[in-house]
C-alpha cells in the first residue's frame, strides 16, 4: 500500500447542533480524517454552528450526542474546538468571561469549546493544508 | 492565483450568512492581500444599492462591503448570469465589481486555492 501523505485540517461548521445534517457530516467528516491519518488541528464553528458549543443542549435519549461527541473528538485528537465570539453571542452561547462581562446570570459554553475571533478562521485558513466548511 | 476566495451565493437579511460572510472577509483582509471576492447567485442581491433593511429589523451591512478599498480587497467579481436571471444587469451596483461571465466564474473558482461560501 503506498503511504499517503497526512494533511493538516481544520473544518468550519455553520450548521447548528440540531437541524441541519451540517454538522454531523462535519463529524463524520471528522472522524474519517483522522481514521486516514490526518490531523485535525480545528474545528471553527460558525453562524448556527455556534450553538454546537452550548452545553444545555438535550437531545433524546436515543439520539447522537453531538456536542458530547464534538467533546471526545476534541480530548483524544488534541482538537481544538473554537466558537465564534461574535456569532456566539448573538446566539446565546456565551462563556463565564462574557457572563461576567455583559452582566448576565448564566453561562452556557461546554467544556472544550472556547471563544476566538474571526482572525482564528483566517489563520486556520492560511495555515492548515485543508479547510473545509460544512 | 488568490490564498482565499470568498463566494457570497445567498440573498442578503434572509439568512445572517452574508453578514457573517463580510465579517469573516473583513477580518481575513488582515492576515492575507490575496483575497478574492465572488458574488453569485442569490449573492449579488448584496450589490444592490439603496436598500433601506432597517424597514425590516435587518442591519444595513452594506458600508461594510464599501470598506473593501480601504482593506486593499480588489479582486471583487460578480456573475453576469445570476445578475441577469435576476433583471439585475445594469443595475447600480454599491461597489465596483468585475462582471464576469458563466465560465470565468469557472475559471475563478478552479484557480482558487481555498473557498469558504456564505
Amino acid at each position: 500500500m503506498s503511504q499517503t501523505q497526512s494533511l493538516t485540517y481544520s473544518l468550519v461548521v455553520n450548521g447548528s447542533v440540531y437541524g441541519s445534517q451540517s454538522a454531523r457530516s462535519a463529524y463524520q467528516f471528522a472522524v474519517a480524517l483522522l481514521e486516514k491519518g490526518h490531523q485535525l488541528v480545528s474545528v471553527f464553528f460558525y453562524q448556527d454552528g455556534v450553538i454546537n458549543g452550548s452545553a444545555l443542549s438535550v437531545p433524546a435519549n436515543d439520539e447522537f450526542d453531538l456536542t458530547k461527541a464534538w467533546q471526545a473528538l476534541a480530548k483524544e485528537h488534541q482538537v481544538r474546538l473554537e466558537t465564534c465570539v461574535a456569532a456566539a453571542l448573538r446566539r446565546g452561547v456565551i462563556s463565564q468571561a462574557e457572563a461576567d462581562l455583559h452582566g448576565l446570570k448564566q453561562h452556557n459554553l461546554a467544556d472544550g469549546f472556547h471563544q476566538a475571533g474571526l482572525g482564528s478562521l483566517a489563520e486556520a485558513l492560511l495555515t492548515q493544508d485543508r479547510v473545509v466548511q460544512f | 492565483m488568490s490564498q482565499l476566495t470568498f463566494v457570497f451565493r445567498s440573498c442578503p437579511h434572509t439568512t445572517s450568512a452574508g453578514r457573517e460572510g463580510v465579517d469573516a472577509l473583513l477580518a481575513a483582509s488582515a492576515y492575507s492581500e490575496e483575497i478574492s471576492v465572488i458574488f453569485l447567485g442569490d449573492g449579488v442581491g448584496h450589490l444592490l444599492s439603496m436598500q433601506n433593511p432597517s424597514e425590516i429589523q435587518s442591519k444595513d451591512y452594506a458600508p461594510m462591503f464599501k470598506l473593501f478599498d480601504l482593506y486593499d480587497i480588489e479582486q471583487v467579481f460578480v456573475c453576469q448570469h445570476s445578475l441577469q436571471e435576476r433583471g439585475l444587469d445594469g443595475a447600480a451596483l454599491l461597489i465596483q465589481a468585475q462582471v464576469l461571465n458563466v465560465e470565468a466564474v469557472q475559471q475563478q473558482l478552479g484557480m482558487a486555492t481555498k473557498i469558504l461560501t456564505f
